[in-house]
C-alpha cells in the first residue's frame, strides 16, 4: 500500500526527499501529486515553480503525480490542454484526471501516460468501476475513490477489480464545488481589487444547520466548501492495507498537517499504535470517519413523502378528491381498464393509513343523476363515510 | 410562411402523471419523469407502472416524447433491482432515459436497448468529455449549465451528438452532482434524490479578520430564464430546450411549457421573435412563483449577478385557483381548487394554445350543489360553465391581500 501526499512547495518535496533519506519512508512506497493553479483546484503553484520543482525533483528522485482535477468548460478546458501540452509529462509517473475531458485527452494525445482517474464525485457501484477500468485498460494506474464508500465496498472492489484503488485517509471533505465566485462579492470593493489571483477563505455558518463553521475557499476555479469535520481513517490503516487497498492519500495542504507528516508515517509502517498519536488533538478540527463503517444515506428517503397516497397498481379504481362531512365523497376514477359498479366492495386507504371497506351502493354523478357505474375520468358521487379524507386511495376488492 | 424552420424539442418537466398531462396538453414535445426509485427526486410524487404506462399512452398519443430519469449515482443494491425496471421501460416504449453513471449506463446497455441521455449530473462541460461519453455509448448529452451556448454549439459540431441545455428553472450553484452537502449534513445523498436545498440557506460568513460576519444567502442562484435566448438554441442548433422543476407544481409546469411552446412556433411560422408577444411572454413567466430571473452562462459565464441573495418569499403575483376536473358544456365545471377564491372574483383560465380568457365567477357551489362563499383549497367546487375551458386547464387568479 503506498503513501501519497502533496507537495505545495520545493521546501515540502525536500522535506519528503529528507524522510526518504532518513529512512522514515521507502522511496517506493511513496507517491507526490503536485499541481498548479491552473491545473489543480488548489495548488497556488505557478507554471514556472512547477518546473522548477520538477527540475529539483531529478536530483531528488521522488516519484511524481501531475493533478489536473479541475471541471472546466470548453474555454477554459482548451486552455489547460494547451498548458499540458507545454509540460514535460515524462517526468511524471502519472496524471490524476476528474473531468471526462481531460482523461479523454490523455487516452487520445498521450497513451503511454499513466492515468490515476479521480471518481470521487459518485461511481458508487462495481459495474461503473469496472468499466472505467476496462475502458483504460493498461493506461489506468490506479481508480482513486469517492469517500461515501464503507469499507464493505471497498473491501469487495480491491477483491473484484484489478486495478489499484486509492483512498482518502487523511482531510478535508469537499462538499461543494462551484465555478462561481461567490465569497469575493461579499467584500468591499477595494479587498475585492486587491484579492486578485488570491484565495479567499471564510467560514460559513448557518442556522438552518446544527453544523457551525464550514470551511471555505475561493479561488479562480470557483468556491469550495468542506465539511466541518475532516476525514480520519488512520485508525484503519492495517485494515486497509490487509483489504489490499492499493494507496492511501494524506491531504495536508491546508493546515500545518505537514508537520505530522513523520507520525503519520510511523503509523502508516505500524512503527507507533494509534492510541500513540496525538494528531486529533493537535488538528485545528475535528475529524469523523465519514461513511468508512457503513453508507445510510438513503435510509430516510422513506419518510420524504407518503407511500400511503401513492396509488398501488393492483386493483386500483382512483382517489376521493373531496369530502362533505355527513353528505358525500367525490370519487376521481382514475384506472384505466378498471370500472367502478354497483354492488362491488372497495378498500379505501386514507392517508393516515386507515382502511375502510365498503359496499357501494349508490353512484351519483356531479349532475345528480344516478349511474350504474364510473369509467376512466369520471367524477362520482358515493355516500359519506366517517374517517375518510381527500388523497384516500381507492381500491376494488375482488 | 411555411412551417418548415426548425426549432429545438421543448423538454417539461412531469413530478407526477396530473402534471405530464398539464405539460404535454400546454404544448411540451417531451417530458421527463421518474420512477418511484433511481431519480433525484425521492420526494417527488413520482410514477407507478401504472401511472409510467399510463403517461407513456398520454404523451405518444399527442406525439410528445418520454424520457425516464436513472440519473442518481446508484450503489450496488440500487443496481439490483434495476434490470426489472428496465425491462419495464423497454415494454412501455419510452423514447429515452438520463443517466449519470457509468454503472447504471453499463447496466442498461446490459438488459435493453433503451436510448441513454447522459444527464446535467455528469457535468458535461466540453468537447473532450461528450466524446468519452460518446464511446460510452450515450446519444445525446444535457450540457452542465455551467456551458454558454456558443460552446454548446461547437461541442454539437466537434461530437455530432445531440445537445440538451436547460432553457428555464432552477439551477445548483455547484456543478451538478458536486454538492453532498445533504450527505455529510442531512444524512440524505444529495446525488440519489435526498437534496435538501442546503445552498439555499442563509449563512454567515465569517472572514477571520476584524470585520463582522456577514450574512448572505451566498451559495443560491437565481432562476435560469432563457426565453430571450431562443434566437442563440436555435441558431447554434440545440436539439433540445429542457425546463427544470419535477417538483414544482402544475400551474408551473403548465404556465413554462405554454409560454415556450407558443414562442417557439411562433417562431417555427416567423422564422424570428420579433414579436410583442416576448414582452407577454415574459409577463407570463413572471406570474409563476420563481426567483429573480437570470440567464445563467448561456451567453456569458454566471458572475456574482447570478447569486440570489435574499430570503425565499411568497410574493407571487398571481396563484393558481385550481385545476378543470370536469367541464359539462353549459352546465357546469368541476375545479379542484387550490387557492382559495370568491364569488365575484375575476378568474382567468389559460387555455392550452391561445390568449388567456377571463371569466367572473357567479356562484360557487359544493359538488353537490350547494351554495358557498368561498373555495376551499383541496376541495372540489361547481363554478357556472366558462365558455373555452377544457379539462386540465389551469384557472388562476391575480393574487390580492384580504382583510
Amino acid at each position: 500500500m503506498k503513501f501519497i501526499t502533496y507537495a505545495e512547495n520545493k521546501i515540502q518535496l525536500e522535506k519528503l526527499a529528507s524522510l526518504v533519506s532518513a529512512g522514515k519512508v521507502n522511496r517506493d512506497d511513496l507517491e507526490v501529486i503536485v499541481g498548479t493553479r491552473t491545473l489543480s483546484r488548489y495548488s497556488e503553484m505557478g507554471l514556472e515553480e512547477l518546473l522548477e520543482l520538477v527540475t529539483l525533483n531529478q536530483s531528488l528522485k521522488l516519484p511524481l503525480v501531475l493533478e489536473w482535477d479541475v471541471l472546466q468548460q470548453e474555454n477554459l478546458f482548451l486552455k489547460n490542454k494547451e498548458t499540458i501540452s507545454r509540460l514535460p509529462l515524462h517526468e511524471f509517473k502519472a496524471i490524476r484526471v476528474q473531468d471526462p475531458g481531460a482523461l479523454n485527452t490523455i487516452v487520445e494525445t498521450y497513451p503511454w501516460l499513466k492515468v490515476q482517474l479521480i471518481l470521487e464525485n459518485g461511481n458508487h457501484n462495481f459495474q461503473g468501476l469496472s468499466r472505467w477500468s476496462s475502458f483504460l485498460g493498461a493506461q489506468l494506474d490506479r481508480l482513486v475513490l469517492s469517500n461515501e464508500l464503507s469499507r464493505e465496498h471497498l473491501s469487495r472492489y480491491a477483491g473484484e477489480l484489478s486495478s489499484g484503488l486509492e483512498v482518502l485517509a487523511f482531510g478535508r471533505i469537499l462538499l461543494f464545488y462551484s465555478p462561481r465566485l461567490l465569497l469575493s462579492p461579499l467584500k468591499k470593493e477595494e479587498i475585492q481589487k486587491s484579492l486578485q489571483d488570491k484565495n479567499i477563505e471564510a467560514f460559513g455558518t448557518s442556522e438552518e444547520s446544527p453544523h457551525a463553521g464550514f470551511p471555505l475557499i475561493e479561488n479562480a476555479h470557483g468556491t469550495f466548501m468542506f465539511n466541518v469535520k475532516d476525514l480520519y481513517l488512520l485508525d484503519h490503516l492495517e485494515e486497509l492495507k490487509a483489504l489490499n487497498i492499493a494507496a492511501v492519500r494524506f491531504d495536508l495542504r491546508f493546515d500545518e498537517s505537514f508537520n505530522h507528516l513523520e507520525t503519520m508515517l510511523d503509523l502508516y509502517y505500524g512503527r507507533v499504535s494509534h492510541a500513540d498519536i496525538n494528531i486529533k488533538n493537535a488538528h485545528p478540527r475535528p475529524m469523523i470517519k465519514g461513511f468508512y463503517n457503513i453508507n445510510k444515506t438513503d435510509v430516510l428517503f422513506t419518510k420524504l413523502k407518503n407511500k400511503r397516497i401513492q396509488r398501488q397498481d393492483d386493483n386500483y379504481i382512483g382517489e376521493i378528491v373531496d369530502v362533505e362531512r355527513d353528505q358525500q365523497m367525490a370519487l376521481v376514477v382514475k384506472s384505466k381498464h378498471l370500472k367502478l359498479n354497483l354492488g362491488q366492495e372497495v378498500q379505501l386507504v386514507t392517508p393516515e393509513g386507515k382502511v375502510k371497506n365498503v359496499n357501494i351502493n349508490t353512484i351519483i354523478d356531479t349532475s345528480r343523476l344516478e349511474k350504474q357505474s364510473a369509467a376512466t375520468n369520471e367524477i362520482v358521487l358515493l355516500p359519506f363515510l366517517s374517517g375518510v379524507v381527500a388523497k384516500t386511495q381507492v381500491y376494488l376488492v375482488q | 410562411m411555411t412551417n418548415t424552420i426548425w426549432t429545438p424539442e421543448l423538454l417539461s418537466p412531469a413530478g407526477s402523471l396530473e402534471k405530464l398531462k398539464v405539460a404535454v396538453l400546454y404544448g411540451a414535445d417531451a417530458v421527463y419523469l421518474g420512477g418511484q426509485k433511481f431519480g433525484l427526486r425521492q420526494a417527488s410524487d413520482n410514477f407507478t407502472a401504472e401511472e409510467l404506462k399510463e403517461g407513456v399512452e398520454f404523451a405518444h398519443e399527442r406525439g410528445s416524447l418520454v424520457y425516464v430519469v436513472l440519473n442518481s449515482f446508484l450503489h450496488d443494491k440500487d443496481l439490483e433491482e434495476l434490470p426489472e425496471f428496465l425491462a419495464l421501460l423497454s415494454e412501455l416504449k419510452v423514447d429515452a432515459v438520463i443517466v449519470s453513471d457509468l454503472g447504471v449506463i453499463t447496466e442498461i446497455q446490459k438488459h435493453s436497448n433503451l436510448v441513454i441521455h447522459l444527464s446535467t449530473q455528469a457535468s458535461c462541460l466540453n468537447v473532450e468529455s461528450a466524446k468519452l461519453w460518446k464511446k460510452m455509448g450515450v446519444t445525446r448529452i444535457v450540457l452542465g449549465r455551467e456551458v454558454t451556448i456558443k460552446e454548446a454549439k461547437k461541442i454539437k459540431e466537434e461530437t455530432g451528438l445531440e445537445i440538451e441545455m436547460f432553457v428555464h428553472g432552477s439551477m445548483c450553484m455547484a456543478f451538478s452532482g458536486n454538492c453532498v452537502i445533504s450527505n455529510y449534513t442531512q444524512g440524505r445523498d444529495s446525488n440519489r434524490g435526498g437534496c435538501a436545498h442546503s445552498c439555499r440557506f442563509e449563512y454567515s460568513i465569517d472572514f477571520n479578520q476584524d470585520e463582522e460576519a456577514k450574512k448572505a444567502f451566498f451559495m443560491s442562484s437565481k432562476d435560469l430564464e432563457g426565453i430571450r435566448m431562443l434566437t442563440e438554441f436555435i441558431e447554434a442548433g440545440i436539439d433540445s430546450l429542457k425546463v427544470e422543476g419535477r417538483n414544482k407544481s402544475h400551474y408551473y409546469a403548465g404556465t413554462v411549457s405554454k409560454v415556450y411552446a407558443e414562442a417557439l412556433r411562433y417562431y417555427k411560422t416567423h422564422g424570428n421573435f420579433l414579436s410583442d408577444d416576448l414582452i407577454r411572454w415574459e409577463e407570463e413567466l413572471r406570474k409563476i412563483s420563481h426567483r429573480d430571473y437570470t440567464t445563467g452562462s448561456l451567453d456569458e459565464y454566471a458572475d456574482e449577478s447570478s447569486i440570489y441573495n435574499q430570503r425565499e418569499s411568497d410574493e407571487i403575483e398571481y396563484t393558481v385557483s385550481g385545476v378543470v376536473l370536469e367541464v359539462k358544456e353549459n352546465e357546469h365545471i368541476l375545479m379542484e381548487v387550490r387557492s382559495a377564491f370568491y364569488p365575484g372574483d375575476e378568474l382567468e383560465i389559460m387555455p392550452f394554445k391561445g390568449r388567456i380568457i377571463n371569466h367572473k365567477i357567479a356562484t360557487i357551489k359544493t359538488i353537490a350543489g350547494i351554495e358557498i362563499p368561498k373555495s376551499k383549497p383541496g376541495s372540489v367546487v361547481k363554478v357556472p360553465y366558462m365558455a373555452g375551458a377544457e379539462r386540465f386547464n389551469l384557472i388562476r387568479k391575480k393574487a390580492e391581500v384580504r382583510v
